[in-house]
C-alpha cells in the first residue's frame, strides 16, 4: 500500500468517525425546541407597546421599552414580583429560603430602601411576604404576609395586612382573617375610597373537596367581606384600570387545569356580568395600560409551553381588539403581573 | 545458489502479486466498503444516542410477575399485573414514595396511589385517588393502611391487595420516587399548572438535600397559572400540612400535576427520550413495556383536559377512627363500591 493510498485510508477512516459523531449530535438538534427560553435581553417584543413595563424572570426583573428588554440592576437576589410603586419607583419582592423580603428599588432596580425584611435566625420568625401594592396616595403599603397560628404551626394561611409606608416595619394592621387550612387570603388592592379588595381561598371540606377563591371587599380593617364572584367562578387576579371603572380578572370557571382572563365592570361597590377576553388555556397577571385602554396579561402560546406576554388593544371597549402575541421565547414568571408605567 | 533463489523469487513473486492489488481495479468494493464503514460508524452514533434509554427502559420497564429486571433496590420489581386487550380500556395503578434516606429502599410506604381508568375509544380518563391511610384488609391477611402493602410485598402485593379491596382489574402499574418525579419535571423542561390555593408549610421535609432527612424547611408556592421546575411541582404535589384536607387534597393536587403532565409529554419527540430517561435512575418502574409507553404517549396526544374525570375520596366515603395507636380512615365500602361501581366499569 502506497503512502498516498494510506493516507487516503486514514481519512477515510477519519470521516467514518466524524459521521457517526455528527449523527449522535444531529439527533440531539432533534430535541424538542418547544420549551426553548432565552433571556429577555436576548430577545426584541414583536410588538412596540407604549411606555415602560416591568417584568419578572427567572429571578430577575426586566424593563421593556419599545421593542427592547434590559435588566434592571437589581441588588444579588432571586427577584420573584414587581410591583408598582410610589413616584415611577417598583416594590420587588426577594424570596430567599423559607422567607421572602420587600423592597423599594428605583426604575434602574437600584435598591432605595428595604421595606420589610422578614427573614430571621430563629426558624418560625421568618415570613413571606408577596403581592405588594401601595394606597392611592403612595402612603400606605399592602400585602400578604403568612401568619403562624402560635397554637398550631401547621397553620399558617396568609392574611392581608397593611404597614405605613415610611416605616413598614414599625406598624401592621391586620385587614384579613384568612380562614384555618385553607391557603388564606392574597392579592390586596387598595381601592380609592379607602375600601380594600383582596382574593380569599377556600376550600369546601364538608362538599366537594374543590378548592377556589372569591375577590372579597372590605370596607375597613377586618370587617365581614363582602363577595364579588362566586365559587364557580373561581376568580383571582383582579387588576382595575386607572379610571376605576374596569376590573381584569383571571377565572377558572370550574375547568380542570384552565384560566381564562375576564373583564367586569366596577361602580366603586359591585362587578358588573363578566366578558372573557382570553380563553386561555393559562391566562394569568392582567395589568391596563396607563391610558386603562387596553391590557396586558400572561398566557402560554399552547399547553405545556413557557409564559409570554399578550397584548388586548381597546380591552375596555364593547369590542375588545384581538389577542396579540408581544413576546416568543421568554419563560416569564405567571405570578407577578407586569408593572406598566405611562 | 540457483536453489537459493527460488524461494527468493517465489517470495519476491508474492510480494509483486500483493503490489499489484489496486483498490482502483475493485471500485464496487470499494465503494461498499466505505459506505459500510460510513453506516457502521452512523449506526454506532445513533446507539451511543439512545444508550441511555435503552439502559433506562431495561431498568424501568416491563416489571411483570417475577420480573426482578435487574432492579432490586425497591420492591416494585414484583408487580403482577393482566395486561389489557389491545384498544380496550385499562386500568393503571400509579404509586408514588417518599424514599428519602428515612426508609430502606426496598421497604417504602405508597404515599400515593391513583387508579387511573383510560378508555381509548371514547378518550375518557377517570383518576380516583386512595388515601394512603385507608384500613384494608392486605392480600397477604392481616389488616393494615392501604400504604403499607407495597413496603411488604413491592407492586403485587399493592396491586393484589387494591384488586381485592375495589373489585378491579389492574393492567399496569408504575412507581415513582421523589428524585423520579423531579428529574422527570426537570427534564420536562417544568411543567405549567395552576395552583387552586396558596400553599404554605413551615415543617415541610428538607429531604432530598442536606445530610438530615427528618431536617424541615419552609416552602410556598403561590396561587394561580405558573410554571413550576421539579422540586417545586413535588412540593406542590407533596405538601399537606397547611391544607384542611390534608391528604386528600394531596391526591387532589397529584391528579391536577399528572393532567398537566400529559400535556408536556405531548411536546416531546423521539429525540427527547435519552435525556428523559437518563434522568429516571433508580426512582422509577413500571410494567408498561417500551412499546407500550409510546403507545400511550400517542394515545395521549388525543386526549384534551375535558376528557379528564377527577375523583378524591371525601368524608362520605370514609370515616376517621384509631386502630391501636393509628390514626386511620376507616372505609365506608357501600359507598366506595358505589363509586367504583360508576366511574371503573367493567373492572
Amino acid at each position: 500500500m502506497s503512502g498516498r493510498q494510506l493516507l487516503a485510508g486514514l481519512v477515510t477512516l477519519g470521516m467514518m468517525a466524524l459521521f457517526g459523531y455528527g449523527v449522535w449530535a444531529v439527533l440531539g438538534t432533534l430535541q424538542s425546541r418547544a420549551n426553548h427560553v432565552v433571556d429577555p435581553v436576548q430577545e426584541q417584543a414583536l410588538l412596540a407597546l407604549p411606555g415602560t413595563l416591568y417584568l419578572a424572570q427567572n429571578g430577575s426583573i426586566y424593563r421593556l421599552q419599545g421593542l427592547h428588554f434590559s435588566r434592571l440592576a437589581t441588588p444579588k437576589g432571586d427577584w420573584v414580583q414587581v410591583a408598582p410603586g410610589p413616584g415611577g419607583d417598583l416594590l420587588a419582592v426577594a424570596q430567599g429560603q423559607g422567607y421572602s423580603n420587600l423592597y423599594l428599588l428605583n426604575s434602574s432596580g437600584q435598591e432605595v430602601r428595604q421595606l420589610l425584611q422578614e427573614s430571621s435566625h430563629q426558624y418560625f420568625d421568618n415570613h413571606f411576604v408577596f403581592y405588594p401594592r401601595v394606597s392611592a396616595n403612595g402612603k400606605t403599603l399592602f400585602y400578604s404576609w403568612n401568619w403562624i397560628d402560635p397554637y398550631a404551626n401547621y397553620n399558617v394561611d396568609y392574611e392581608v395586612r397593611s404597614s405605613p409606608m415610611a416605616d413598614p416595619g414599625s406598624s401592621a394592621t391586620d385587614w384579613s382573617l384568612p380562614l384555618y387550612y385553607q391557603g388564606g387570603d392574597v392579592q390586596p388592592l387598595p381601592l380609592s375610597n379607602g375600601s380594600l379588595l383582596y382574593v380569599k381561598y377556600f376550600n369546601s371540606a364538608s362538599g366537594n373537596g374543590a378548592e377556589y377563591s372569591e375577590l372579597a371587599v372590605v370596607s375597613s380593617p377586618g370587617a365581614t367581606p363582602t363577595y364579588l364572584t362566586t365559587p364557580a367562578q373561581n376568580c383571582s387576579e383582579p387588576a382595575l384600570n386607572p379610571q376605576g371603572t374596569e376590573m381584569a380578572m383571571i377565572c377558572t370557571n370550574n375547568q380542570l387545569q384552565t384560566s381564562t382572563l375576564e373583564v367586569a365592570s366596577w361602580n366603586g361597590h359591585s362587578l358588573g356580568p363578566l366578558t372573557e377576553l382570553s380563553p386561555g388555556p393559562m391566562a394569568a397577571a392582567p395589568t391596563w395600560s396607563p391610558d386603562g385602554k387596553s391590557l396586558v396579561f400572561m398566557d402560554v402560546p399552547q399547553r405545556a409551553l413557557p409564559f409570554q406576554l399578550y397584548w388586548i388593544p381597546k380591552a375596555a371597549s364593547a369590542k375588545p381588539g384581538a389577542v396579540q402575541p408581544v413576546t416568543k421565547n421568554l419563560s416569564l414568571t405567571a405570578t407577578s403581573a407586569p408593572v406598566w408605567y405611562g | 545458489m540457483a536453489a537459493g533463489t527460488r524461494p527468493r523469487r517465489r517470495r519476491a513473486g508474492l510480494s509483486t502479486h500483493r503490489s499489484t492489488f489496486s483498490w482502483g481495479r475493485h471500485p464496487a468494493l470499494l465503494a461498499f466498503l466505505v459506505v459500510l464503514g460510513f453506516a457502521v460508524s452512523g449506526i454506532s452514533g445513533a446507539v451511543a444516542y439512545f444508550l441511555p434509554a435503552v439502559t433506562a427502559a431495561l431498568n424501568v420497564t416491563g416489571h411483570g410477575a417475577g420480573n426482578s429486571g435487574g432492579h432490586a433496590t425497591h420492591p416494585g420489581a414484583l408487580g403482577t399485573a393482566t395486561p389489557a386487550a389491545p384498544g380496550k380500556p385499562f386500568t393503571v395503578l400509579l404509586m408514588g414514595s417518599d424514599n428519602d434516606t428515612k426508609f430502606r429502599p426496598s421497604s417504602v410506604l405508597t404515599q400515593t396511589m391513583i387508579l387511573v381508568r383510560v378508555d381509548p375509544t371514547t378518550h375518557h380518563v377517570v383518576m380516583l385517588s386512595i388515601p394512603r391511610d385507608l384500613w384494608v384488609p392486605l392480600s397477604r391477611g392481616g389488616s393494615a393502611k392501604i400504604d403499607t402493602a407495597y413496603a411488604d410485598g413491592g407492586a403485587a402485593e399493592a396491586i393484589q391487595t387494591v384488586e381485592n379491596n375495589f373489585n378491579v382489574t389492574i393492567n399496569y402499574w408504575a412507581w415513582i420516587g421523589l428524585g423520579g418525579l423531579v428529574g422527570v419535571v426537570n427534564q420536562l423542561g417544568g411543567v405549567d399548572l395552576i395552583a387552586q390555593m396558596p400553599i404554605l408549610d413551615v415543617q415541610y421535609p428538607y429531604d432530598l438535600t442536606g445530610s438530615n432527612p427528618y431536617a424541615n424547611q419552609r416552602i410556598s408556592i403561590l396561587p394561580g397559572p405558573q410554571r413550576l421546575d421539579g422540586v417545586n411541582a413535588l412540593t406542590y404535589v407533596r405538601s399537606r400540612h397547611g391544607d384542611i384536607l390534608e391528604d386528600i387534597a394531596r391526591g387532589q393536587k397529584q391528579q391536577e400535576l399528572l393532567v398537566d403532565l400529559k400535556d408536556s409529554v405531548k411536546q416531546m419527540n423521539l429525540a427527547d427520550v435519552p435525556r428523559i430517561a437518563g434522568s429516571l435512575g433508580n426512582e422509577v418502574a413500571t410494567s408498561f413495556g417500551i412499546g407500550q409507553i409510546g403507545a400511550i404517549a400517542s394515545l395521549a396526544k388525543d386526549f384534551s383536559n375535558g376528557d379528564v374525570t377527577q375523583i378524591v375520596m371525601l368524608g362520605k366515603d370514609y370515616s376517621s377512627g384509631t386502630v391501636g395507636t393509628e390514626s386511620v380512615l376507616l372505609p365506608n365500602w357501600p359507598a366506595i363500591n358505589a363509586l367504583i361501581a360508576q366511574n371503573f366499569p367493567g373492572s
